[in-house]
């Protein structure tokens, strides 16, 4: 049996619930941030499946793109985390409600 | 001279802004600077007016304003308007001397010469403007300054009521006007007189009656014709000086001017109603002097009564006589006033039953009050009888009944006149009038030299006045109105009968008491309550602001602060309320936002997987 593009988008949509649940069920900003990148990474996968599946190289270039925005987001999320727990002293977002009504 | 007459309403403008700065300072608050500044425009004013004679007529360029031609502002000197400048910078400048003496001492003085200047610069303005707008302005600046000064003494309850009535009635009239200024717009599209008066023949005789008759709504309200005559007996509240200048010589006549100034736009019809509402204007208020017992009062219901033989002279088609009757009647109007003035500031009373015997006393202003008696009561040879005498002629050419009204007037003008100067002139001394002496110098001369006008100005008439003032006119309406007049010697008699008879009637009732005046009162006594009641119209007037007015106020006020208010009040606590409801959703916790957009995306790919939009 050969790997097909119907393998790949069966493993990206895996990926997407697993995150998506991560990033639904997690306490820790942390784990959310990771969840994201898992979500993030499974449609990078899928634009790649597709990118050689229709002989298109488009796919990868946005891919490429994709991973490097994904690290820039990482790093303004951990900052954005660092500063919430110096002034909060957790990162559990469910006791972090200071814009709420 | 003539180009420069833009200097002639500038000089009062530069007196106000003088004096409003710095008149505090000023010794008499500014009235040497007042007398100074009108005294300048007076000059320029008769320096234009012999212009007027070498070159006929001058219309300015003119500044357009607001980049709009139909708001050209120029000037227009004819021989109306030098007419009419000459009244009012002649009896301005002699009031505003007299007032020196009148008004020395009063606290508030400083206001009083601010305003006068200010209502000598807009009424100069009025007269020589050349565009309808111009002239509406000027219009409502001289109703503001005639407010201010009627109210002059404002801590008077009585006087800041007067001012208020004053104003808010001619402000009937003023709407009036606006609304026939903007019929002419929308019909011709300027409002530049003379563009009108050439225009006008063209125009559908309808349109032309309308525009025209809400023109004279407005010289109606401004010079105190029936029904909107109520407010000037009232404004007699303010100084005597003021009520000689606004009330007797110079704007109430600007109604009268405008009826003059716009006549080419005037239609038969309308000048049949002109001519009627002046008609029972001048018999009604002449019948209202007759009892009034206030000394202000009575030249005031005789200032209206003659304003309507202006109106009714124009309206007749006696357009000379008209323009005639209003120099002289500004001459010896203007002098019972200020004579009454100097008597009120002697006696220090209205009421003419607090006087009596005063000649003895007051020689200068007796003989003034006098002449100027002598001329409003028609009898000749002073001005008031030629000029009464031409509109007398003017109308028996025109309809039998209005001549009799006109003539039961003229009869009745003669009656109140010479009632007034024997009660307060001749007959036994009273109490008030034993500490009473003569007005000062400063007051006397003023009162001299008008009394050279009023004895004087009638016989401008033979020195070609008539000739002059329709030259006014565009020649074939000129030569129109020019075969109404001219002496009649059944009228000329008639007039001279009525006015002895009404002098004689009066002498053996208050001179030498053959009838008594109290039978009479008696006798007629629904009458003579009816006419101090002034006809019940400020009663009518009154019932219909209190009542009429007032009462749909209460109900609009009602559905506005019920229903209107309800509705907007409502909307805003519905937004609210929701605003309270739907905040709840802005839980503050991540994840409750992540699930919402997770949410919204898939449902957004399940529609599009529904419609098949998608794919």
């Amino acid at each position: 049996m050969s790997v097909t593009v119907f393998h790949y988008v069966f493993l990206a949509t895996v990926l997407f619930s697993i995150g998506a649940y991560g990033l639904l069920s997690s306490r820790n900003a942390v784990r959310m941030l990771m969840s994201i990148e898992l979500m993030l990474n499974a449609a990078n996968i899928n634009l790649v499946a597709f990118s050689s599946y229709l002989g298109n190289l488009s796919g990868q270039a946005f891919a490429a793109f994709t991973i490097a925005i994904a690290a820039a987001e990482a790093g303004v999320g951990m900052a954005i985390l660092l500063a919430l727990y110096r002034n909060f002293r957790t990162v559990n977002l469910r006791e972090i409600k200071e814009l709420r009504w | 001279m003539i180009e420069q007459a833009w200097l002639i309403p500038l000089f009062p403008v530069i007196s106000f802004l003088i004096i409003l700065l710095f008149g505090k300072r000023m010794k008499e608050g500014g009235g040497y600077v007042a007398v100074a500044f009108v005294g300048l425009s007076m000059l320029v004013s008769l320096l234009t007016i012999r212009d007027v004679f070498s070159v006929g007529r001058y219309e300015s360029e003119g500044i357009s304003w607001l980049g709009s031609e139909a708001f050209r502002f120029g000037f227009l000197i004819d021989p109306l308007a030098a007419v009419m400048l000459f009244v009012v910078s002649f009896v301005g400048f002699l009031i505003v001397v007299y007032s020196l003496g009148y008004m020395h001492g009063d606290p508030g003085v400083q206001r009083y010469y601010a305003e006068i200047s200010l209502f000598i610069a807009s009424m100069l303005a009025l007269i020589i403007a050349n565009n309808l707008v111009f002239l509406f302005i000027s219009w409502e600046l001289v109703g503001l300054c005639s407010y201010l000064l009627i109210g002059f003494w404002y801590r008077k309850p009585s006087a800041a009521s007067a001012a208020k009535k004053a104003f808010l009635v001619t402000r009937v009239g003023d709407i009036m006007l606006l609304a026939g200024i903007l019929v002419l717009y929308a019909k011709f599209g300027t409002l530049n007189l003379s563009e009108l008066f050439e225009l006008a023949p063209s125009a559908a005789p309808a349109t032309l009656t309308l525009a025209s008759l809400l023109l004279f709504g407005g010289a109606v309200g401004k010079s105190a014709q029936f029904p909107l005559h109520v407010w000037l007996p009232d404004a007699m509240e303010g100084p005597t000086t003021v009520s000689a200048l606004i009330h007797a010589a110079t704007m109430v006549k600007a109604g009268v001017y405008l009826v003059a100034r716009a006549y080419p736009l005037f239609t038969p019809e309308s000048l049949f109603v002109v001519a009627w509402i002046g008609g029972i204007t001048a018999l009604m208020a002449a019948t209202m002097a007759v009892v009034m017992t206030d000394l202000k009062r009575v030249i005031a219901y005789s200032t209206v009564s003659h304003l309507g033989f202006m109106t009714l002279a124009l309206g007749v088609g006696g357009y000379a006589a008209g323009v005639f009757h209003l120099l002289n009647h500004s001459f010896f109007k203007a002098l019972l006033f200020l004579s009454a003035g100097a008597v009120i500031h002697a006696v220090h009373s209205q009421d003419i039953r607090d006087m009596g015997g005063l000649w003895k006393r007051m020689p200068i202003t007796g003989t003034a009050f006098f002449i100027g008696a002598w001329s409003l009561s028609g009898l000749p040879p002073w001005s008031g009888f030629w000029s009464k005498d031409d509109i007398l002629a003017a109308v028996y050419g025109y309809s039998t009944p209005l001549f009799i009204i006109a003539a039961f007037a003229a009869l009745l003008s003669a009656v109140y006149i010479s009632r007034l100067f024997f009660i307060v002139f001749t007959g036994k001394e009273s109490e008030a009038v034993k500490h009473a002496h003569e007005a000062p110098r400063v007051m006397t001369v003023p009162l001299m030299i008008l009394s050279l006008g009023a004895l004087f100005s009638g016989f401008v008439r033979f020195a070609g006045f008539e000739e002059f003032v329709l030259n006014t006119l565009p020649a074939e309406l000129a030569e129109h109105f020019a075969a109404h007049e001219g002496g009649h010697g059944f009228v000329m008699s008639l007039s001279i009968a009525l006015a002895a008879l009404g002098i004689v009637l009066t002498g053996i009732t208050y001179y030498k008491p053959v009838l008594s005046a109290e039978k009479i009162r008696t006798t007629f006594k629904p009458l003579h309550t009816l006419l101090i009641d002034r006809y019940y119209l400020d009663h009518i007037y009154l019932f219909f602001a209190t009542k009429v007015v007032k009462d749909t106020s209460t109900v609009i006020n009602a559905i506005d602060a019920y229903f209107i208010d309800g509705l907007v009040n409502g909307i805003g606590k519905a937004t609210a309320k929701a605003g309270e409801v739907m905040r709840r959703i802005q839980t503050g916790i991540t994840q409750d936002y992540a699930s919402w957009l997770l949410l919204g995306a898939s449902l957004l790919l399940i529609i599009a997987r529904l419609t098949g939009g998608a794919a």
